[in-house]
C-alpha cells in the first residue's frame, strides 16, 4: 500500500529530519520522498492525524496472546491488531499456549496465522519440552523454523545442569536462551512483593532474593557456558547490580524490564485488586529508582510490555486463586511517556530489536518503512471502555496516560485507530 | 456515637478506635443479658444470617451461632465440604445463591486473605469476617482486647506481647492493629522462622527470647503454632519449639511480677502452654471465650442497626 503521510514530526534520533515536522511519502513500503511539504499526485491514501508524531516502529519483547488454546484471553488475529493501534509493529510471542509451542510444527503454525499482517509476530519457542523443566525442546529445528529464542515464559528452570545445557547447545547455532528469573522454593507459592504491604495483607510475599537468587544462578552458569542469555522481567534493585556487574566482565547477556515495574509499587494491593496481581510482583519504590537508573545506564537493554491477557473468570476471583498478569500494549506508550520524555520513550519502545533478530530501520528516504503512529501530547484516563484486548485485565485501569498511539505502517499494511 | 463508621467487619484495620469503644459498651450491655436465665433479647427478629464457613471451625462457629441466637436472628449454616463449592462453582456465585434467599447478613470464614474484601465489592449483604487466611480475625481481636479491658482495667499502656507462629497468623494481625487502636504497646515474640520478615514495620517489637518477652509485657496471648498452614517445617521438632517458646509455670516463676496469659484456642497443652498454667489463676482463657459470644453480639447488632430494610 502506497501512503502519504502530511505534516508529520519524525521522533528518530538516527533520522536527519529528527524534530522536523515533514511529509512523508511511502511507495513500494518504502520512504521515496521526505520533504516539507509533498503533493499528492497520485491519489494516495493520506494520514493526517491530529498532533501526528511518526517513529520507527515500537517492539515488544514479551507478549502472550491464548491462541492456540486459551483464545477466551485473546486470538492471534485480534492480540496483533491490539499490538498495531498500539504502536506496536513487532512482538516476540511467548510459547505459553495449550500446546505450547515447543516444535517446528508450533512455530510454522504461528508464522503462518499471522501471515500478511501489518504486525510481524517473532515466534519465541519453549526451552523445554512442554515448558515442564525436564527435557529439552527442539530449539535448533525451531530455531531454523523462525524462532528467536527459547523460553518457559515464566518457569523457571528448577534444575542448573539443564540450565547448563540449554545454554551449551543453544550455543552452537547463535540461540538466544531466556530463564525466569524466581528461584522456586524460596517464591514458594507467594503471591506479591514480600514487604510491608504483604506483611499488612497476611499475603504470602515473593523475596526479591527469589529474583536475584535465580540470576546469580544463571550468571555463574553462564560465565562458565558461555552463548546469549537474555533475562525477561527483572523487577528488583539486587537483579539490576548482579546484570551490571556481569555486563562489565563482558558477558552476553541482555535483559528487560516490564513497564508497570517501572511504574507502580506493592503499596497498590491494599485492597486485593486482582489487577496488581503481576509475575514478577510490583516492588518498592527503591527497586523502581534501582529500575530506572539501570534503564539509563543501559545495564537494562528494553522494556517491554509483558501483555498478558487473562480472562475475568480467572481474575475475578479470590486473590489467591486469580492468575498473574496484565494486559499492557495498549498502555505502554501512555504510560511511559508519562515519566520520560517522547524522545526517550520512543528510544525504549525501539529498543531490543537486534536481539530478538529483527532489523532497525531509520527514517530516512531510501529506508523500508517500518513506522508508528502517535500523539505524544494527549492526556487521557485508560477506561475499560478503551480497551481493544479480549481481556480487560490491566493493572493501569483509570490510571492518568499521556501520549496515545495511533497505529502503525508495517509490511506494507496501513492500520489507524478509528476515532 | 450511637453507630459504627463501617457497613462491614472485614478487618480491625478498617475500624477507628470509637468503633471499638462502641463494640465494647455493647458488649458489655450484651453480657449482662447473656448471664441472665434467659439469656435472650428480641432485637434481631427481623435479621438472617448466614454463616459460611469455607474452613473448619469449631469455637468462633459455635460462638457465632450462639452470639446469633441469643439475638433471635435466623440462622443458615453453610460449610465448603458440603457444598456445591467442591464441584467448582465461584464464591461470588455461592454467595449470591444463598442470598437470594433473602439473606441479610454473611459471616464468613475462607481460607484466603482478603476473601472478605473481594466478597463485599460484589453482593449486597452486610458481611463479617470470621477469619480470613492469614489477613485478620476481627472478632477474635476484639474479644481479646475486651477480655484484656475486663482484667486489667484498661487497655490503653498495657504491653502485650503475642507469642507464637505470627506467620500464618491472623489473630496475630488483627491483634496488633486493635491494641494498638487503643493504645497499648506489642511485641512479637517467637523463632525468627515464624515472624515475617517486615513485621517490625507495623511499630511491633521483635523479640525472640521469651523469658525477656515475658519480663517485658503485662500480658502474654500465645498462639497455635499452625502446622497446617505450613509448606515445610519451620523448627525441627514441638519438643524444641515448647522449649524455647512454651510458657511453663517454671517459667512464669522466674518472672518478678503476674503476668496475664491469654490463648485464642484451640490449645497444644505441653506446646505453647503447660496444663499447671493453661489451668492458673493466670489465665483467662475461658473469659476470653465467654466474651466471645458478648463481643460477637455486639458487633452483629451494631451491624444489623446499619441494615435499611
Amino acid at each position: 500500500m502506497n501512503i502519504l503521510i502530511k505534516s508529520a514530526t519524525i521522533i528518530d534520533h538516527n533520522s536527519k529530519f529528527n524534530g522536523e515536522t515533514v511529509d512523508i511519502l511511502i511507495e513500494n513500503k518504502r520512504i521515496n520522498k521526505i520533504a516539507k511539504s509533498i503533493e499528492n499526485t497520485q491519489n494516495y491514501p493520506v494520514v493526517a492525524l491530529e498532533n501526528l508524531h511518526v517513529s520507527t516502529g515500537w517492539f515488544d519483547s514479551s507478549v502472550s496472546f491464548g491462541e492456540p488454546g486459551y483464545e477466551e484471553r485473546e486470538t492471534l488475529a485480534n492480540g496483533l491488531k491490539t499490538a498495531a493501534l498500539s504502536g506496536f509493529t513487532a512482538v516476540a510471542v511467548n510459547a505459553n499456549t495449550n500446546p505450547v509451542i515447543d516444535s517446528k510444527a508450533d512455530i510454522n503454525y504461528l508464522k503462518q496465522q499471522a501471515k500478511n499482517q501489518p504486525v510481524t509476530l517473532l515466534p519465541v519457542g519453549a526451552l523445554t519440552k512442554e515448558s515442564k523443566g525436564t527435557d529439552l525442546a527442539e530449539m535448533f529445528d525451531m530455531h531454523n523454523a523462525g524462532a528467536v529464542a527459547f523460553y518457559d515464559y515464566q518457569k523457571p528452570i528448577a534444575n542448573p545442569n539443564l540450565f547448563k545445557i540449554a545454554l551449551q547447545y543453544a550455543d552452537t547455532f547463535g540461540g538466544l536462551v531466556c530463564d525466569f528469573s524466581q528461584e522456586s522454593k524460596i517464591a514458594g507459592s507467594g503471591m506479591m512483593h514480600e514487604h510491608i504491604a504483604s506483611t499488612h495483607l497476611g499475603l504470602k510475599g515473593i523475596p526479591a532474593l527469589a529474583e536475584s537468587l535465580q540470576i546469580a544462578r544463571n550468571l555463574h552458569i553462564l560465565e562458565y557456558t558461555g552463548g546469549k542469555l537474555h533475562i525477561p522481567t527483572i523487577s528488583s534493585a539486587e537483579s539490576v547490580a548482579l546484570i551490571r556487574a556481569a555486563k562489565q566482565k563482558g558477558m552476553d547477556v541482555t535483559c528487560s524490564v516490564a513497564i508497570h515495574n517501572l511504574l507502580l509499587t506493592d503499596d497498590l494491593l491494599k485492597d486485593f485488586n486482582t489487577n496488581y496481581k503481576l509475575l514478577p510482583p510490583l516492588r518498592t519504590q527503591t527497586d523502581l529508582d534501582a529500575l530506572i537508573e539501570g534503564l539509563n545506564d543501559g545495564t537494562i537493554d528494553m522494556v517491554c510490555t509483558d501483555h498478558n491477557p487473562i480472562d475475568i473468570e480467572h481474575k475475578n476471583v479470590e486473590f489467591d486463586h486469580a492468575m498473574f498478569g496484565s494486559i499492557g500494549l495498549e498502555s505502554a506508550f501512555g504510560a511511559l511517556n508519562r515519566i520520560y520524555s517522547t524522545e526517550q520513550t520512543v528510544k525504549l519502545l525501539t529498543a531490543g530489536k537486534l536481539r530478538f533478530g529483527f532489523n532497525h530501520n531509520t527514517i530516512n528516504e531510501g529506508e523500508s518503512a517500518d513506522l508508528s503512529f502517535f500523539n505524544p501530547d494527549k492526556s487521557y484516563t485508560f477506561t475499560e471502555k478503551k480497551i481493544l484486548s479480549t481481556s480487560k485485565n490491566t493493572c493501569f485501569l483509570n490510571e492518568t496516560l499521556i501520549g496515545e498511539a495511533y497505529g502503525i505502517y508495517a509490511n506494507g499494511y496501513l492500520l489507524i485507530k478509528q476515532s | 456515637m450511637s453507630a459504627l463508621s463501617v457497613n462491614h467487619l472485614l478487618g480491625i484495620k478498617y475500624l477507628t478506635s470509637d468503633d471499638i469503644d462502641l463494640i465494647f459498651e455493647t458488649a458489655d450491655q450484651f453480657k449482662e443479658v447473656i448471664n441472665r436465665p434467659i439469656k435472650k433479647v428480641p432485637s434481631l427478629r427481623d435479621i438472617t444470617v448466614a454463616n459460611l464457613f469455607f474452613e473448619n471451625s469449631t469455637r468462633t462457629k459455635l460462638s457465632f451461632e450462639l452470639a446469633e441466637k441469643r439475638l433471635s436472628a435466623d440462622i443458615i449454616n453453610f460449610s465448603a465440604a458440603q457444598s456445591s463449592v467442591k464441584k467448582g462453582e465461584t464464591l461470588i456465585d455461592t454467595v449470591n445463591n444463598i442470598l437470594s434467599m433473602k439473606v441479610d447478613m454473611v459471616v464468613m470464614r475462607h481460607p484466603n486473605p482478603g476473601a472478605c474484601v473481594f466478597l463485599s465489592k460484589h453482593i449486597s449483604a452486610t458481611i463479617i469476617n470470621a477469619g480470613d487466611g492469614a489477613h485478620e480475625h476481627p472478632t477474635q481481636a476484639l474479644l481479646d482486647s475486651y477480655s484484656i479491658k475486663e482484667k486489667l482495667g484498661t487497655v490503653n499502656g498495657k504491653k502485650v506481647v503475642i507469642v507464637g507462629d505470627i506467620l500464618h497468623s491472623r489473630v496475630a494481625l488483627s491483634n496488633i492493629y486493635a491494641l494498638q487502636k487503643q493504645g497499648a504497646e506489642v511485641m512479637v515474640c517467637g523463632p525468627k522462622t515464624l515472624l515475617p520478615k517486615y513485621i517490625s514495620s507495623l511499630g511491633v517489637q521483635v523479640e525472640t527470647n521469651l523469658l525477656k518477652a515475658l519480663n517485658w509485657c503485662d500480658v502474654a496471648n500465645m498462639l497455635r503454632v499452625q502446622n497446617e498452614r505450613m509448606e515445610v517445617n519451620y523448627f525441627p521438632s514441638t519438643r524444641e519449639y515448647a522449649q524455647q517458646y512454651g510458657v511453663s509455670r517454671e517459667i512464669l516463676n522466674k518472672l518478678d511480677k503476674e503476668i496475664v496469659i491469654m490463648h485464642p484456642g484451640p490449645i497444644n497443652r505441653g506446646v505453647e502452654i503447660t496444663s499447671d498454667v493453661a489451668d492458673s489463676q493466670h489465665s483467662i482463657i475461658l473469659n476470653q471465650v465467654e466474651n466471645g459470644v458478648a463481643v460477637r453480639m455486639a458487633v452483629i447488632y451494631l451491624l444489623a442497626s446499619k441494615i435499611k430494610h
